[in-house]
């Protein structure tokens, strides 16, 4: 053993790359599970004793994980039940059904989907055979038959929870905390969602009949933290086959970690949200930059993956319109400004543009009619304006009210970026009444 | 294609195992699964829904009665328990025998299912809906010797509404029928059921036999957990005390009552230093259970929110409190969002980015947002009151 880690010790650069990016993509695109999951230690417990107890005395329940989009509410389940399958009593007996409400649209696929993770007696393999009615009996007639200490615990996991509340008379909900409120086989129904709200959705009956129990996964994290977490997420784990290569891939991200470039960035990215998964977006945009010939991350890559992640989309498609465009949208930005954000027509847009074309002479922006309202129908096709509700078919296109779908900024920012902007169109923008 | 399928969870190879300590035994008998042998609370209701059964079977005619309230009352629990008592009393001969079926308004996919279900229940036929309510109308309305009192149970009534009306109406005629001899018990969550959706054919004939579970009170709730419990001493005094009158005052729920409960008795098990040597249930561990059961996470939330999502709600107000509306559109909010970015010192952010923020906002509803196309023009408002938002930001 210890002469074939003598061996692997020093393997090439070029493999050692291929396995950094193998175990950091993992991490990051895969959502690999960590170890143990941080800052939720207390919803951990919680959720597993509540599990270990369906699964082992037999007790039915019913219990929501709500948190927001990528705070770990997934990743929290799933290190749970990978910790609730190593008894091995629990895995023997423990049945599990995973929903989703992006796919089990409506009652109807939710209950084929049980009735086929289940393996009922009218499923034959994938195929489950009856009407929705009469899956919908059998499956209640077979967990009501079942009883608390001697048939097997089912776990339901409600993936998108939410969704299941908007199914019509929230049929399935209803039946399955009735099952967990009533001696029938013991089931325990754990709902993800990161709504609020959620209990509001839910009609009386079906609130009645659910616990109550909420888990949230909120956690105020502090910059620090914050850190710490980005230096875990990047460094390489103590069982990477080439220890030095290791030791000076994590000795570089301490450094990285503490250059002020690097901490301001991450700052930044800290104030817009603190959740796992923008974190990771980040990094893996700094990690496709690592090759053989530069098998680091230096604080230029974290900058420029940073610029990536932060830069206006509105703004970048500006800069790829022509001339004649960006001046109708100058027009628009004038219109906005006398007007107050009234919705204007092609019309007032053109008439505002010949406005400045008198101003100048020698004009080499006179463009006809069917010209301007091409550049125009472009602009609606790309989103920058769009039609106000209600008057769409009925009125001629030169006639229809738009709006522009632009903040001010946004258009003065674009205006400095644009290539070869015109001077006198670039004073025009800055004037303050066309 | 499975024909005789029968429908069964597949069985543990190890039965589950049973309380070892006083917390669990507490924690069993609480969960709301284990109904006990007789309700307390609920005699009165008992006798009235008894007698009219009892003089019914008797008389061998058919009646309706028609039982409400809110969730969580024991309307369902009350009636199996008439019935086990019914079914006991027809097993000592004391009355004729009786035929008990039940259908639930929710347990069905259609309205039109329940006569396939009432069929089946009572003969073991498989027919379609259509088939079904002709062999149940013949059933019913045909003199047959030897028939017996047939007593069905109607639980989630409002569920079986549908255009026409048939189903219900249906229901409520066959037990005036002379050689039907049904008792329909139908319950529902509203009190006005009869009168708000029922058309007046339908209305007339469910009668005006009807009876109205009133919400527990502190001392019902109290009392049924002492019942439950049984002499098995896991709480205290005090500690039962406020969980009903907690409860009382909000719900008069019982099912809410032994939720909380049973959570008091997981937050004492785990606060005790040593796990074996648990002490009561006490004040501070019900405290809590209700502080977990009862409070709402928005304050949390925002507590929790990055510094840019604070800041746009900050922002959000700031533009109500400006235009004197409820409502702005993202524009003008993100008017605002600039300037505040600038006090507290922050590089200001771009529009892209503003929108990810609102967006984030509008996914766990702390804000309510218009479809996200509309990009800059959507409306923006508040899903949580202004004084709870300056509650949360504030106190840091």
């Amino acid at each position: 053993m210890s002469k074939r880690k003598l061996k692997d010790d020093h393997l090439p650069v070029g493999d050692s790359i291929t396995q950094v990016q193998k175990i950091l993509r993992e991490r990051f695109c895969h959502q690999k599970l960590p170890e143990k999951p941080e800052g939720v230690e207390a919803q951990h417990k919680h959720l597993l004793e509540l599990l270990k107890r369906t699964a082992i005395h037999g007790e039915s329940n019913s219990v929501l994980i709500v948190g927001p989009r990528g705070a770990g509410k997934t990743m929290l389940l799933n290190c749970v039940l990978r910790d609730l399958l190593e008894d091995k009593d629990v895995q023997k007996n423990l049945l599990q059904v995973h929903l989703n409400g992006l796919l089990q649209t409506d009652d109807r696929i939710a209950l084929k989907e049980i009735t086929r993770q289940l393996h009922l007696e009218n499923a034959v393999g994938d195929k489950v055979f009856g009407s929705f009615a009469e899956n919908l009996a059998f499956l209640l007639e077979a967990l009501k038959k079942g009883d608390r200490s001697s048939s097997r615990p089912v776990l339901f996991v409600l993936d998108e929870f939410d969704l299941f509340a908007h199914h019509k008379n929230q049929t399935l909900l209803y039946n399955l905390f009735d099952v967990s409120q009533s001696a029938q086989a013991p089931v325990a129904v754990v709902g993800l969602t990161c709504r609020l709200d959620v209990l509001e959705l839910l009609e009386k009956r079906v609130k009645s009949r659910f616990s109550h129990r909420q888990i949230h996964l909120l956690s105020s994290l502090t910059f620090s933290q914050y850190l710490e977490r980005v230096r875990a997420q990047l460094s390489l784990p103590g069982s990477f086959p080439d220890s030095k290569f290791a030791q000076d891939w994590n000795g570089g991200i301490e450094t990285l970690c503490e250059d002020k470039s690097v901490e301001e960035v991450l700052q930044r990215h800290f104030n817009s949200s603190t959740d796992f998964r923008s974190i990771q977006m980040l990094l893996m945009l700094c990690l496709s930059r690592v090759s053989v010939a530069k098998p680091t991350i230096k604080p230029a890559d974290l900058l420029e993956a940073s610029r990536l992640c932060l830069s206006d989309a509105k703004a970048n498609m500006l800069h790829g319109l022509s001339i004649l465009e960006l001046c109708l949208i100058i027009a628009m930005k004038h219109l906005n400004d006398v007007y107050e954000g009234e919705p204007f027509n092609l019309q007032m847009v053109h008439n505002e543009f010949k406005k400045f074309l008198h101003r100048k002479s020698n004009s080499m922006y006179n463009f006809d009619q069917p010209v301007i309202m091409k550049a125009f129908e472009h602009l609606q096709q790309l989103e920058l304006i769009r039609p106000v509700d209600g008057s769409s078919a009925k009125t001629q296109r030169e006639y229809q009210l738009m709006r522009l779908m632009l903040d001010h900024s946004q258009i003065m920012e674009a205006l400095q970026k644009y290539p070869q902007c015109p001077t006198d169109v670039k004073q025009w923008a800055m004037s303050a009444f066309g | 294609t499975p024909r005789h399928a029968t429908p069964s969870i597949p069985s543990r190879t190890l039965p589950a195992r049973q309380p070892t300590n006083v917390l669990e035994e507490a924690r069993t008998r609480l969960h709301v699964s284990s109904v006990p042998e007789s309700l307390p609370c609920r005699e009165q209701e008992f006798q009235d829904i008894y007698s009219f059964v009892e003089s019914k079977i008797i008389d061998s005619t058919g009646g309706c009665m028609y039982i409400s309230g809110v969730p969580g009352t024991g309307k369902t629990a009350t009636v199996h328990e008439v019935m086990r008592c019914l079914q006991h009393a027809a097993d000592m001969d004391e009355i004729p025998p009786f035929h008990f079926i039940e259908i639930n308004g929710m347990k069905m996919t259609d309205p039109h299912q329940a006569y396939v279900q009432i069929l089946q229940k009572l003969t073991g036929q498989k027919a379609t809906a259509d088939h079904a309510a002709a062999l149940l109308e013949k059933r019913f309305s045909n003199p047959a010797p030897r028939k017996e009192t047939t007593v069905l149970l109607v639980d989630e009534l409002d569920l079986l509404w549908t255009r026409k009306q048939n189903v219900m109406y249906n229901l409520f005629d066959w037990p005036t029928r002379r050689h039907a001899r049904l008792v329909v018990l139908t319950i529902a969550n509203t009190m006005d059921l009869p009168e708000r959706i029922m058309i007046n054919r339908v209305a007339s004939r469910l009668g005006l036999t009807r009876m109205s579970f009133q919400p527990y009170s502190f001392k019902q709730l109290q009392q049924i957990i002492m019942s439950r419990l049984n002499k098995v001493k896991a709480f205290e005094e005090d500690a039962l005390q406020l969980v009903s009158r907690k409860v009382a005052a909000l719900s008069g729920d019982a099912r809410r009552c032994l939720d909380i409960c049973r959570r008091a008795t997981e937050i004492c098990e785990h606060s005790g230093a040593d796990p074996s040597a648990t002490g009561l249930v006490g004040m501070s561990h019900v405290m809590e259970a209700l502080n977990e059961m009862f409070s709402s996470a928005y304050i949390t939330a925002i507590k929790c929110a990055s510094v840019q999502e604070q800041l746009f709600l900050r922002a959000v107000i700031a533009e109500f409190r400006r235009l004197g509306l409820e409502e702005a559109t993202f524009q003008q909010v993100f008017v605002q969002h600039q300037a505040l970015c600038r006090v507290e010192g922050l590089q200001p952010i771009s529009v892209s980015e503003g929108l990810t923020v609102c967006q984030r906002l509008g996914a766990c509803r702390l804000l309510l947002l218009e479809p996200s196309r509309l990009g800059v023009l959507q409306r923006v408002r508040l899903n949580v009151s202004q004084d709870d938002v300056l509650y949360a930001l504030k106190s840091e």
